[in-house]
């Protein structure tokens, strides 16, 4: 019985030790995926405000923007969300938070949601619940060139202008720091323009070559692209970043555990070589 | 020594070029365009092609390749562009064979539903003809 117990505990320190080391090295994997994530981000973070910035400048000081991109020009049925999930699995909350986000906007849907889903996690959960996917992207995310999110923005733009879709949502994660990720939820299509007082109006007029709605027809399916391009991006470091925190934290408990588990060894060696000492002198007792 | 504008060109992956510049000539959809400090603000979409710098204080031109987009004229000017090279980076044999297989490919009977991948295919050529003018300093330049 008690060396049973003893071979019990020595299996699952065994056990619980190897499966620390896997999850030592895939944090340390993560820790390396996350620095060049991290590098690529904000290197695109960067010059992102720029065209953020310089497209919302042209939408405010002009009025002749092409009115099936503005807000409250058709009735709002049919939503599309673009969701950034991860490939992989083993990073904490970071998917389901995503998805219980989407799964919040979707109740006050009438018609059934387009979905495009970046990222195979999102699109099994999806596919489970009989949702219809239009498109699906499921490279790793952190060597994703521009050229590639044109190939996921393209049929977006076509479904909206030719009024399949009447919304374009994008739910991804949001990156604050390395400890703290935040889902966001933006509005890619149509555009919500408030004319925003602090932002000074223009007071020169602007030539537009070869004419304002050829420029507002680059400049939106753009606007799109650039948007999910960053949230690609920023998604991807967000990934790692959990990956990151839950190896860390599966290292920290394994380690406990394993501390806890030798005690118990210890403690079960000690209480055998007691209980044989007792035995043996309770035998010779007996023999006197 | 004419006045200086501040000039920032952006791709997706990496600011570009950011500098003080006297001349900066680019390929609008209408035909080459160049911009100087104080010009009246401009909106201009961008065709594939040559990209000219002249930077303050210099005499020559720096030539680069870009693959359309638009330039915003203010008191700074913006070009925003898909992909850009500076003419020392690009890879002539590379150009050169894309080049060679999108006219291949253009050579082949096609039905209309590749209207699309015509135009990429186009777009292709264009933009390894850019790529090869500008390594050699420019199509401007051997004229």
């Amino acid at each position: 019985m008690a060396t049973s117990n003893l071979r019990d505990i020595k299996r699952r320190i065994k056990s619980v030790n190897s499966t620390e080391h896997i999850t030592n090295a895939m944090k340390l994997v993560s820790t390396a995926k996350l620095r060049k994530a991290k590098s690529t981000f904000e290197r695109t973070r960067e010059y992102f405000h720029y065209i953020t910035e310089s497209i919302e400048e042209i939408f405010n000081s002009t009025t002749d923007v092409p009115e099936k991109y503005l807000a409250g020009n058709r009735e709002i049925k049919t939503r599309c969300y673009v969701i950034m999930t991860s490939c992989r699995g083993l990073c904490g909350g970071f998917n389901t938070n995503v998805i219980k986000e989407a799964d919040r906007q979707m109740t006050y849907d009438m018609n059934p949601p387009v979905i495009v889903a970046v990222g195979s996690r999102g699109k099994e959960y999806y596919e489970k619940k009989c949702h219809y996917i239009h498109s699906e992207y499921c490279a790793p995310p952190e060597n994703i060139s521009f050229m590639e999110t044109k190939g996921i923005s393209k049929p977006i733009i076509e479904m909206y202008d030719q009024g399949e879709i009447d919304e374009v949502v994008m739910i991804y994660t949001s990156f604050v720091s390395t400890l703290e990720q935040q889902v966001k939820t933006v509005t890619l299509l149509p555009f919500q323009i408030d004319y925003d007082p602090n932002v000074m109006k223009l007071d020169k007029i602007v030539e537009y070559e070869p004419s304002v709605e050829e420029v507002f027809n680059y400049l939106v399916p753009k606007y799109v692209e650039i948007m999910i391009y960053g949230a690609i991006v920023e998604s991807a470091t967000c990934e790692h970043a959990a990956r990151r925190m839950a190896m860390e934290s599966a290292t920290d408990n394994a380690r406990e555990m394993l501390a806890d588990l030798s005690l118990y060894y210890n403690r079960a060696r000690q209480a055998s070589i007691t209980r044989e000492i007792v035995e043996i002198v309770a035998g010779s007792e007996a023999q006197k | 020594m004419a006045k200086s504008v501040l000039l920032e060109v952006i791709t997706p992956s990496k600011l570009f070029y950011k500098g003080e510049v006297e001349l900066v000539i680019c390929r609008t959809l209408t035909g080459d365009e160049g911009f100087m400090a104080n010009h009246s603000w401009a909106c201009k979409l961008l065709d594939v092609g040559e990209l000219w710098i002249q930077e303050a204080g210099a005499k020559d031109f720096r030539v680069a390749a870009i693959a359309g987009g638009y330039v915003d004229v203010k008191d700074y000017i913006v070009i925003y562009t898909d992909a850009a090279e500076w003419s020392g980076d690009i890879d002539l044999e590379k150009a050169k064979s894309e080049k060679e297989r999108a006219e291949q490919w253009l050579a082949q009977p096609h039905t209309k539903e590749d209207y699309d991948n015509i135009l990429l295919a186009k777009m292709a050529i264009a933009k390894s003809l850019t790529r090869m003018h500008v390594s050699e300093g420019g199509a401007r330049r051997k004229r």
